[in-house]
């Protein structure tokens, strides 16, 4: 993107920012970093100067833009809502412009551009979670026409940490007598890693292609269990099929009663938004609604809860562009969720999981982390 | 001293991670929340009171300006190094050092967050009182430069009344000790004079906090009006009566339209005022108390008076005070927020005028404001990239000042002088009152090194 560009596109939007300061008090990156330049306020202040010309792009500047999770709780505490990340993403496809970004990108580009995922893996082995379950059926959960399309998403499909979300989420369908397929290995990347890296051209021909396939299959409904697969689905495709997260099919599910949970175990259960599905979709009851379901199940909520739930960490790329500042981020939300005594913290989305859980292992802290369709199939068969 | 050597004696003392000098960080540390900006020579990121005092030592032996910076959510110019040097960023210094219950004190470090505070004292039932609009952020170290108030300081004081004591780097480096947990210090009263001195005379580096019990009971009251002067009279006639609320806020058209607009608080689009009046303390009497103000408000024409029956019912009414600077905020780009006070009884006149200002210089004008207390603060609306309506701003915004002062109140309810309202302390200060003030500057700076340029304006002799 160019300079012009990004006046004509966000001048407007950041000249909104007084410099009130009111984001420094929920920013996570702030609350790790402690400097000006991790601040909402301070990239507003940067895209702003850069905009007028009072400075031109550093090595600083990259270092700013490029530490955001895109969790977006500043623009929801802001007075005048400020949509600071949007400012972030166009300042990103700037500094790539002067090939200014964090060089970890061009591997994650490479992935995606020659397997049309973020793995090292050919996309033909999306389906390499089905080596660890048994009992997978011989079309591999792939059939011509279905009602039903389940978005596995890069993470889920090649990452083993992740592998049980998908087999248990397909569990969930078979017994719900769910008619649904998986777009196997002509599913490709959504594009949210490029959005995010500042390169969002590229995203072109994942686009076309995915919404092509979906297209083909004449489903009524595609469902994710990532939240920024779901989030991007929303924001930047256009298919007749209606996009869902796994935990709004599920209520629907159950609603329908075609999902019935037996007695389940007396524990207290607390629940993390994923800031892609909670605060950028607002999805905030589904989860909550079947956590309430499940026998045995008592939902403590965090302190900060639904649109102003902290970042895990592990939104916008963070966690592949700078691990360290990643992981401060993660500490705080575990401090959050052992403040309220829960034995275990539920989330609906991969990549908190990975971040959380990831944190709690390597400091040896003991906290079960799990995904929600782990805590639905297991009440299923209670 | 080139910048080259500072830094790295700067960096001996507290680490070279945390010396910050490249041209995107003096950017970042040349603004604060007023519409002033300037630029540092370096940022430094102390870790304790001991290094704070070696930077000041050094800055000393070498005459280099320095300001002490928190969150930067100051409205007046602060924190803005008018005359470059070095800024000490406190956000690492940010540890709740004790909270001693059976004593009421608190002891903190100048980085820590006011509802951070707050939030630890809840659990034992216990509250720091002032609440700045900005307490989420507003670090204690930014509430002890700029006195900070809040709506519960009608009843409850300002930070000065709760500052009870300090460790304080004095411009040479020395660190000292003003006050301390008793309540009444013998010797000269430097706390007092340090409170509210914006920087210029002494770094807080710990603060000695007083903490009270949580009140036992509260009781929140929305009165309508179809005039901004009878909204006002009731305020006088409620103060009058002996009765002191914990807040006393006011609401005028264009931000209850505003609020109404974004949050549909409830508040009538046709009424000319709203106030929203608390009252804390002991249950018993409590109901006999909001009877009487709600009396009161009819007296004064109140066209309708609500009580909140539950605590939801209370946010509900506080959603729209809360709201009301975000609803404005979306009228246009910026804003500036005035910061005068008046004798309560001259409000409904002083707001007449201050619409007046609006009209002339045709700025949008929205009030929100501590009325109890007669601390206005109006909000003029602008967009700050037309360099014709700052202009505008900065006279429109001197001018109600003016208005302030000429009303028998002053040009600062809460936000300090800084470098915005230098020229207005004529207003309300003669020359000798200003070269009093000096005396007591030089006595503590007479280099000045600390926030020059900030404060007091140069007397002509």
């Amino acid at each position: 993107m160019k300079k012009e560009e990004l006046k004509a596109q966000l001048y407007d939007e950041i000249a909104k920012c007084n410099r009130c300061g009111f984001c420094l008090a929920v920013c996570p990156v702030y609350a790790a970093v402690g400097k000006e330049w991790a601040t909402p306020r301070g990239k507003n202040a940067l895209i702003r100067a850069i905009i007028e010309g009072k400075i031109d792009w550093t090595p600083e500047i990259e270092e700013s833009l490029y530490r955001c999770t895109g969790c977006r709780l500043c623009t929801q505490t802001c007075f005048p809502a400020v949509e600071t990340n949007q400012g972030v993403l166009a300042g990103r496809e700037c500094l790539v412009e002067k090939r200014l970004y964090p060089q970890v990108i061009d591997r994650v580009v490479e992935a995606i551009e020659n397997n049309f995922n973020i793995s090292n893996e050919p996309n033909i082995n999306r389906t390499m979670w089905m080596e660890t379950m048994e009992g997978v059926p011989e079309n591999r959960f792939q059939k011509e026409k279905a009602e039903v399309i389940y978005f596995t998403g890069c993470v889920a499909s090649f990452y083993p940490m992740a592998h049980k979300i998908p087999q248990n989420l397909v569990r969930i369908f078979h017994r719900a007598h769910v008619d649904f397929t998986l777009l196997g290995g002509e599913e490709w990347c959504c594009g949210f890693p490029l959005i995010q890296a500042g390169m969002k051209e590229k995203m072109k021909t994942l686009k076309e292609h995915n919404e092509k396939m979906v297209q083909k299959v004449g489903a009524k409904t595609i469902v994710f269990a990532c939240p920024s697969c779901y989030h991007t689905w929303r924001e930047m495709y256009q298919t007749d099929a209606e996009p869902l997260h796994s935990t709004q099919f599920i209520e629907r599910l159950i609603a329908e009663g075609k999902i019935i949970f037996q007695d389940g175990r007396e524990r207290i259960v607390t629940y993390h938004d994923p800031c892609d599905l909670g605060r950028n979709s607002k999805v905030f009851d589904p989860p909550r609604n079947i956590l309430k379901k499940i026998p045995g199940v008592k939902l403590v909520e965090l302190e900060n809860n639904r649109q102003l739930s902290m970042c895990c960490g592990g939104g916008g790329d963070l966690e592949m562009i700078d691990p360290d500042l990643s992981s401060a981020i993660a500490k705080r939300k575990i401090e959050e969720i052992q403040k309220t005594g829960a034995e275990e913290v539920v989330t609906a989305c991969q990549q908190c999981i990975r971040t959380i859980s990831g944190y709690a292992r390597k400091n040896k802290i003991k906290l079960k982390v799990r995904d929600i369709t782990e805590v639905v199939l297991e009440a299923m068969s209670a | 001293m080139n910048r080259d050597q500072m830094i790295e004696e700067l960096s001996k003392i507290v680490g070279k991670e945390n010396v910050l000098f490249s041209e995107t960080d003096l950017l970042l540390y040349g603004y604060d929340a007023s519409l002033f900006k300037a630029k540092p020579d370096c940022i430094v990121l102390p870790n304790s009171t001991e290094e704070v005092s070696q930077i000041v030592k050094f800055a000393h032996r070498e005459k280099i300006p320095i300001v002490a910076r928190g969150s930067g959510t100051n409205l007046s110019g602060g924190t803005i190094p008018a005359r470059g040097g070095i800024v000490i960023h406190f956000s690492r210094m940010n540890r709740v050092l004790e909270i001693d219950i059976k004593n009421q004190r608190a002891v903190v470090e100048p980085g820590v967050f006011t509802l951070t505070l707050k939030n630890q004292l809840a659990r034992y039932g216990y509250v720091y009182q002032p609440d700045p609009a900005s307490e989420r952020v507003s670090t204690f170290g930014g509430n002890f430069g700029e006195n900070s108030g809040g709506p519960h300081c009608l009843k409850y004081g300002v930070t000065t009344n709760h500052v009870l004591g300090a460790e304080i780097v004095l411009p040479d480096g020395e660190i000292i000790w003003v006050g301390g947990k008793a309540l009444d210090h013998p010797g000269y009263d430097l706390t007092g004079l340090l409170v509210g001195s914006e920087g210029t005379l002494g770094i807080a580096t710990k603060l000695v906090l007083r903490i009270v019990p949580k009140p036992e009971a509260v009781k929140t009251m929305l009165a309508i009006y179809n005039s901004l002067e009878d909204a006002g009279r009731t305020v006088s006639a409620i103060i009058a009566e002996g009765i002191v609320p914990a807040t006393l806020e006011m609401l005028d058209r264009l931000t209850i339209k505003a609020v109404e607009e974004s949050i549909h608080a409830g508040f009538p689009l046709d009424a000319e005022a709203v106030l929203l009046i608390e009252i804390d303390g002991l249950k018993d009497g409590m109901e006999r108390l909001a009877e009487r103000i709600i009396e009161i408000c009819k007296e004064n024409r109140a066209r309708e008076v609500k009580a909140a029956r539950t605590e939801e019912e209370r946010a509900q009414l506080w959603a729209g005070r809360k709201g009301a600077f975000g609803a404005v905020a979306r009228l246009r780009p910026n804003y500036l927020v005035c910061d005068g006070t008046v004798p309560r009884t001259k409000l409904p006149e002083v707001l007449t005028r201050v619409m007046e200002v609006g009209k002339k210089y045709n700025l949008p004008i929205a009030n929100v404001f501590h009325a109890g207390d007669g601390n206005l603060h109006p909000l003029i609306l602008f967009d700050e990239r037309n360099e014709e309506e700052l202009k505008k701003v900065h006279l429109a915004g001197s001018e109600i000042l003016k208005i302030c002062a000429e009303a028998g109140g002053t040009i600062s309810g809460e936000h300090g002088i800084g470098t915005e309202k230098k020229k207005e302390m004529f207003f309300v200060f003669t020359p000798k009152d200003i070269s009093a003030m000096r005396k007591v500057k030089r006595a503590f700076d007479p280099e000045d090194l600390f926030n020059p340029g900030k404060v007091l304006p140069e007397v002509q002799t």
